[in-house]
């Protein structure tokens, strides 16, 4: 898919997004470019994680319009933007807990091969190299965070995993099914100082070596600050602020918005 | 003390139970060796034996493991069987100062005879009871002698024990199947039972065994593996894991010539209960599919095996019983049985999505439900007068093809087992490649979390219709097939209870595993067959052999093989993965 660089890769316009009387997301406008890392933050309830839910489909809109690549998304299934190049991670951990860590990595590799029954059954030297090209690509998304999923443990079960480790496996898998565009959602929730930073520096890679347009929920400023190109902050499904980490943070009413006083005051 | 004693009662209800279903009394004589050891006389002491043993196991209090002194073991024994036995014998003593007419008037297997037999023929019956007590304390003890006495010596008798009592069961088929290969008989089995020479023959056998698995045990088990024992794996390059020994291939090789056998020896009764197993197994299988592996709980299965059943029925030239005679029904072909199966098995995988398809947004509990209705909607509708011109209703459909192949017709039960064996090896190399594959791993993702699943770029709409017409198309196979098996097929082949046996099969066997669905089947379905006399008995014995399995092995008797081994295997390859890192390092710190 060839993009002209200028065109957002993507673009949310005047999303809504209602609970009942509650409005989760209210006119939002986003603009992510190709290759940039673009940090959303707010406090909880700002609608954050709704938005990731809209944007992959497993919530309709209620209103407003995305597109990616310049095309409307609306409607399609969560299934159908992963084969896009629409990839996530979810803020609780989701990972498929007893297939193996190399299972759980090749489950991402799934919508970019076709094997189907017959072949399956019959095991072609197609279906072959098939499954061949996928373990090779998942084996190769493990091997982003090191030793770590590698080795020996890719045979374990993905329950056997710590807590940082299965954050990171969850980003492996998203990162197999071959993104442009990868959403993360509170990436270094419950890590460590060490693994905070170190995650900090994933992130950055994924956009210089891997080539990725990353969108990335998260709460730890010194992350936000070390990874973003642009901060947009959200309070009550409203984005109140935008700019560079200095810009955001400085804004009065990001600051209220955290605190819950006026800072004014 | 008070955990003894409540389990001593728990025990000794149970024995109550048994003699008021009748078990105890109806099997009076039923002699197992001898005409001393009866399966009743068994009975009234397993029950205490087994809380004896119970009560001696070593366990966890407060986070504590509390091990139990020998002498804790025997004297809690005692008493817990002793309790057990006291329970029964101080019922048996009520009831008869009560009078055994009033009790039937409610629990109608109450007879003289029962009482006489748990009072042990003993008058007065108080004597009896005491009498019982003393037993059942015996029992118990020898219960909680099973922590105390070693190893060494405990394997060799339980096994012998284990084996006289299971050839003692299998008397209606042990013998019939030496007579087929012109073995003598007389010695080991008389007309009720072994005989204590063929039991103590038998017995010294499984000891031996026993004893000889013990001291060589290790080195057996490497045979058959293949492997040696201390070989590194993973170290120095690749291990010679897996590879073949002789031995294994003759294990392998025995086991597969005594399949082909089986039916030839086991004689035409049994043979006709192992067609029925393998019916049960393309059923399992199917439903292993929908269940063990995609993870949507189907209790309408017993569709699907209809539908095999009766769609084989039409195209192969089956006739109704009507009132005008024997009628074509208003669809009606006469093909041969291999053109008619492809077409049934591909209608069947049709009618499995569009069954799936009304179900598809339906979870757990939801899912269940319905399936369950449309399953029960199946059974009434072959059974309805609307459906009778097409699938004859409650008289059903007759003259169904035999399958014959140059003469061999496959009505013959042992003719029948090959042909059913064909198709289970055939249905289990189709479902091993299917779960190895990247369709498998959409589906286990499914059953994992299908919100996630779908996140991840699987369509869980397709995998889930994938799914219904996989398990659609296998279990209607089993349904011809029995079609084939009996030549006529009625609504009453086909009620929702078959749905729920083949359901217990997958589950007692271990949801995703092949070999579980055989060994599931086989215990559900061929047991039952086989120990005739306990035929009254076998919903009682399914329904224990359910609760009990669920209870002490949920994940199944041979539970998914991968998931295990990795497990095991893990700590091996660790190992070797931090050796291997270690070398590195070292090479690394020379080098600097």
């Amino acid at each position: 898919m060839s993009v002209p660089d200028d065109l957002p890769v993507l673009e949310v316009t005047a999303l809504e997004k209602h609970f009942g009387g509650l409005f989760a997301l209210s006119k939002l406008d986003i603009a992510v470019r190709r290759g940039e890392i673009v940090s959303v933050i707010g406090p909880n309830g700002a609608g954050k994680s709704t938005l990731f839910n809209v944007i992959t489909g497993i919530y309709e809109p209620d209103g407003g319009d995305v597109r990616y690549m310049g095309e409307s998304i609306v409607g399609l299934r969560p299934h159908q933007l992963v084969k896009l190049g629409i990839a996530r991670t979810f803020q609780s951990v989701r990972l498929f807990a007893n297939m193996t860590i190399l299972e759980n990595a090749m489950v991402g590799q799934h919508c970019r091969a076709r094997g189907g029954v017959f072949g399956s059954i019959l095991r072609t030297p197609g279906i072959r190299d098939e499954e061949e090209r996928i373990k090779e690509r998942a084996i190769e998304a493990l091997g982003f965070f090191g030793p770590r999923l590698s080795g020996y443990r890719m045979d374990q079960p993905a329950f056997s995993l710590s807590y940082a480790n299965r954050r990171r496996l969850e980003m492996a898998r998203a990162m197999a099914t071959d993104p442009y565009l990868i959403l993360l959602d509170e990436p270094t929730a419950g890590m460590n100082p060490r693994e905070t930073l170190e995650l900090r520096d994933h992130i950055v890679r994924m956009r210089d070596e891997l080539g990725l347009t990353v969108v990335v929920i998260e709460h730890d400023m010194r992350v936000v600050k070390g990874v973003s190109d642009r901060v947009i902050a959200c309070d009550y499904g409203q984005k109140i602020a935008e700019g560079t980490y200095d810009e955001v943070a400085h804004d009065e009413r990001v600051v209220e918005a955290y605190l819950g006083t006026k800072a004014t005051e | 003390m008070n955990r003894v004693v409540k389990a001593g009662l728990a025990g000794g209800a149970v024995t109550i139970f048994l003699g008021l279903v009748g078990l105890i009394e109806r099997f009076a004589d039923l002699s197992l060796v001898g005409e001393q050891v009866t399966f009743s006389r068994l009975i009234l002491v397993v029950a205490p034996f087994i809380v004896g043993y119970a009560v001696g196991r070593p366990r966890v209090e407060h986070g504590e493991r509390r091990s139990i002194t020998a002498r804790e073991a025997l004297l809690w024994g005692a008493v817990a069987g002793a309790v057990a036995g006291a329970l029964v014998g101080v019922a048996a003593v009520a009831v008869d100062a009560f009078g055994v007419e009033r009790v039937r008037a409610v629990f109608i297997q109450v007879t003289q005879g029962l009482i006489d037999f748990v009072t042990l023929g003993l008058e007065p019956p108080i004597v009896g009871a005491i009498g019982l007590t003393a037993i059942s304390a015996v029992a118990g003890v020898l219960g909680g002698a099973m922590h105390v006495v070693p190893d060494r010596i405990r394997k060799p008798i339980v096994s012998a024990i284990a084996t006289i009592l299971a050839l003692g069961f299998l008397q209606r088929v042990v013998p019939v199947a030496m007579a087929e290969i012109d073995l003598e008989t007389d010695w080991l089995y008389t007309s009720a039972g072994l005989t204590w020479f063929g039991a103590a023959v038998i017995g010294g056998i499984a000891a031996g065994v026993s004893i000889l698995k013990t001291w060589k045990g290790d080195v057996i088990r490497d045979a058959i593996r293949g492997t040696t024992t201390g070989s590194q794996i993973g170290v120095e390059g690749s291990a010679p894991r897996g590879g073949t020994s002789v031995l294994r291939t003759v294990i392998l090789g025995g086991a597969a010539v005594g399949l082909f056998v089986l039916p030839l020896v086991v004689g035409s009764v049994v043979s006709e209960r192992l067609g029925t197993v393998m019916v049960f197994i393309l059923l399992g299988l199917g439903l292993n599919i929908v269940v063990g592996y995609a993870g949507l709980l189907d209790l309408g299965y017993v569709a699907f095996f209809a539908f095999g059943a009766y769609a084989t029925g039409i195209l192969t030239g089956g006739m109704l019983n009507s009132f005008e005679g024997i009628t074509p029904p208003v669809i009606h072909a006469d093909l041969s049985f291999y053109v008619a199966l492809p077409i049934v098995v591909l209608l069947a995988a049709f009618v499995g999505m569009l069954i799936g398809a009304p179900v598809l947004r339906l979870r757990g509990d939801y899912l269940a439900l319905v399936t369950l209705g449309l399953g029960e909607m199946v059974s009434v509708l072959v059974a309805s007068p609307w459906l009778t011109p097409l699938v004859g209703g409650p008289a059903g459909m007759r003259d169904i093809s035999d399958a014959a192949i140059g003469g061999i017709s496959f009505r013959d039960p042992k003719n029948f087992y090959f042909l059913a064996l064909a198709f289970v090896i055939l249905a289990l190399f189709v479902s091993r490649r299917l779960y190895r594959s990247r369709i498998g791993r959409a589906w286990t993702a499914m059953r994992e979390d299908e919100q996630t699943a779908d996140a991840m770029g699987i369509s869980t709409t397709s995998y889930k219709l994938l799914a219904f017409a996989m398990g659609g198309a296998i279990g209607s196979i089993g349904g011809a097939l029995f079609a084939v098996k009996i030549g006529s097929i009625t609504p009453a082949s086909f009620q929702v209870f078959v749905s729920l046996q083949v359901l217990g099969i997958v589950i007692l066997g271990g949801l995703g595993s092949l070999p579980g669905v055989v060994v599931g089947a086989l215990v559900l379905v061929g047991l039952p067959g086989i120990l005739r006399e306990f035929e009254e008995y076998s919903f009682l014995a399914y329904g224990a052999a359910l609760v009990i399995v669920m209870l002490l092995r949920p994940q199944g008797l041979v539970p998914n093989v991968r998931r295990t081994r990795e497990l095991q295997e893990e700590e091996r390859a660790q190992d070797a993965w931090a050796a291997e890192k270690e070398q590195e390092a070292a090479v690394e710190g020379v080098s600097t």
